[in-house]
């Protein structure tokens, strides 16, 4: 059998899962968002912005905002583990710190739906610790439970890439810092961070894609409205089996993690030129 | 001598590992001290104990009598350049040699004055807006000695500072630094494993091995005077001959062996009992005659050993010659070539031969 031929047929098996399993529906589910009663048209994309565009921008705060708050806590846990200078903190926070990573996002959420509810966990140990009375107590089984949930499922994936990156650095870098008179938090500022920058951007924007993706958390810790649009998806097909509009819920999702994606490319084309 | 930087009886140590066994070292203000040994000798861990990066379980380190042992490494006056340059490659060359600048809150307009300064005192002046990555091996380790030098430190610290760059070079920066060094009247200590780089660039050279000092000269002392065994083996006495020795007063008489003849030496303050000695010599330090045409007196004072050329060489300059003396083999380099099979004599001069006791 002739060479080429033979590469082929080996890529076929993997070209045929990915075309019927992934770029058929994508497809299918794009042209489905302009189809309106077997017709092409917007009108699945003006109802989804007249009934969820509160629904839009609440997701795409909630993403942006855990995005941050993931770089700055993954960037303090990275920092602490390369610089960190009692060896024992460090290799507690080594073994602790991945945790949550093997925990599913709906086992999450129901963690912190018992841990942050108005007569949860959290708020029971403040009223008997004395800090806050019954009346003080606040649930936060809301935008803000979803950012925690987030905030604590997908900092140790990222703290996972930018702590191996930091780790890769030549020591002596660190060390010529020192021995100039640099402080830890300038060293992990000037010397550090910029190093890890693209790695850092990569655990991000993968990370944004995932959270995008979540119907979990939002369902556990938010059952109100604004919701994320995974959830306003998941209404629309189950309660009123409105395909059209849930397939154009997706393509503006699908858009706002292209967006992401168009960064995470530019940023590896530039690495590779 | 009036010690600037001293290290008192440090002892150093990785876990269970003594990696410095009570090192004592004296650098006197302006001098350029090499720690020359080979890997895992303990020379680069005495260098970063000075410089503040470990900390001795016993024993201080001192500069100008100040106890500096628990300073941390910026507390020193020193800067450390090293091996791998570990220049910061998202900074430019004039912010790498700034960095130091800018910690100290240095102003803007004396920090760019002084970066310029350095740049044209190590001749990067071309490259101040470069990256590290765009250089070249020697640029990037003139940018790491500038970075070092912009703060003006009272000891340079120089770990290996030469072994990532090409021979050719290697041997124009070791006379640029040392000329460096000599115009600022920095004191310095480097480390090196290279023997020659330490004998040409350093006031005084200190051999370690196996986390101890073996000795400590100047490079003509150390070369011609070896304390021990390990010390001429290490600077390049690398034949070695098993002789018995009488003592006697002045003179050592040399008993005649299987390969060589009786001899009569002079002491030269070497410190020898009678009984078996190791002898040690350099491959350049013998003449060489055809056994044939030798009148078999080698005169007073000089060593006569006889074998017989196994193999010839010719590495440049002079020919090199792999001799047989029963079971052992010298190498010997001498002007002409004597073909393999011809019957020698080697003659050592007394002052060039280094005897040991047996240990």
């Amino acid at each position: 059998m002739p060479v080429p031929f033979l590469g082929l047929l080996l890529v076929t098996p993997a070209l045929l899962v990915v075309t019927l399993l992934f770029i058929v529906p994508l497809a299918s589910s794009i042209t489905g968002a302009f189809d309106v009663d077997g017709n092409f048209g917007i009108g699945n994309f003006q109802k989804a912005f007249e009934l969820y565009s509160s629904d839009i921008v609440f997701t795409i705060v909630i993403v942006l905002l855990s995005s941050v708050l993931i770089g700055l806590c993954s960037i303090a846990i990275g920092g602490y583990l390369t610089l960190g200078n009692n060896p024992r903190a460090v290799s507690i926070l080594k073994w602790l710190y991945r945790w949550p990573l093997f925990i599913p996002f709906i086992v999450v959420g129901q963690i912190l739906r018992t841990f942050l509810a108005k007569n949860g966990l959290m708020n029971s140990m403040l009223m008997e610790s004395g800090i806050l009375t019954a009346a003080q107590t606040i649930s936060f089984l809301d935008w803000r439970g979803i950012v925690i949930a987030f905030v604590w499922k997908q900092t140790p994936f990222v703290t996972l890439l930018i702590a191996g990156a930091m780790a890769s650095l030549d020591r002596a870098m660190i060390e010529s810092a020192r021995n100039l008179g640099a402080s830890r938090l300038r060293i992990l500022v000037e010397i550090i961070l910029p190093q890890v920058l693209p790695t850092l951007l990569v655990g991000l924007i993968l990370s944004f894609v995932t959270m995008m993706s979540v119907l979990s958390v939002p369902l556990m810790i938010n059952a109100q409205s604004p919701t994320m649009i995974t959830a306003s998806m998941a209404f629309r097909i189950n309660a009123y089996g409105d395909y059209g509009v849930a397939n154009a819920l997706g393509v503006i999702s699908l858009m706002t993690t292209s967006v992401v994606a168009w960064i995470h490319l530019r940023q590896t084309m530039r690495e590779h030129r | 001598m009036g010690g600037y930087l001293e290290v008192a009886g440090a002892r150093v140590s990785y876990g269970e590992l003594e990696v410095l066994k009570g090192v004592d070292l004296s650098v006197a203000k302006g001098e350029f001290v090499a720690l020359l040994g080979s890997s895992g000798c303990g020379k680069t861990t005495l260098l970063r104990t000075i410089a503040g990066f470990h900390t001795p379980s016993h024993g201080a380190i001192r500069i100008d009598g100040r106890d500096v042992t628990r300073e941390p490494p910026d507390r020193r006056g020193m800067a450390l350049v090293f091996q791998s340059y570990a220049l910061w490659p998202h900074m430019t060359v004039d912010q790498n040699i700034g960095y130091g600048l800018k910690i100290r809150r240095v102003g803007a307009g004396a920090a760019a004055a002084r970066i310029a300064e350095v740049r044209a005192l190590l001749g990067l002046d071309a490259l101040g807006r470069r990256k590290p990555g765009e250089l070249s091996g020697g640029q990037r380790q003139r940018v790491a000695l500038g970075r070092a030098l912009a703060i003006n430190p009272d000891i340079l610290l120089l770990d290996e500072p030469l072994s990532n760059l090409d021979a050719r070079i290697r041997l124009t920066v070791r006379h640029e630094i040392s000329a460096l060094q000599r115009r600022l009247g920095i004191t310095a200590v480097h480390v090196t494993h290279d023997r020659e780089e330490a004998m040409v660039m350093a006031d005084r050279i200190v051999i370690l091995n196996g986390g101890e000092i073996a000795q400590v000269g100047t490079p003509q002392q150390v070369y011609n005077q070896p304390a021990s065994d390990f010390v001429a083996a290490f600077m390049g006495a690398e034949n070695v001959i098993d002789l018995d020795v009488l003592a006697g007063g002045e003179t050592l008489i040399v008993a005649e062996g299987p390969h060589n003849r009786r001899a009569a030496l002079s002491r030269q303050g070497r410190d020898l009992a009678s009984g078996s000695a190791m002898a040690r010599f350099r491959s350049e330090a013998i003449s060489l005659v055809d056994a044939r045409g030798s009148d078999g007196e080698p005169g007073p004072g000089v060593l006569q050993l006889e074998g017989v050329v196994g193999q010839v060489s010719y590495p440049g300059g002079l020919w090199r010659h792999v001799i047989h003396l029963g079971e052992r083999t010298v190498m010997v380099d001498a002007e002409h070539c004597f073909e393999a099979g011809t019957a020698v004599h080697l003659r050592i001069r007394d002052d060039r031969l280094y005897l040991f006791p047996r240990s």
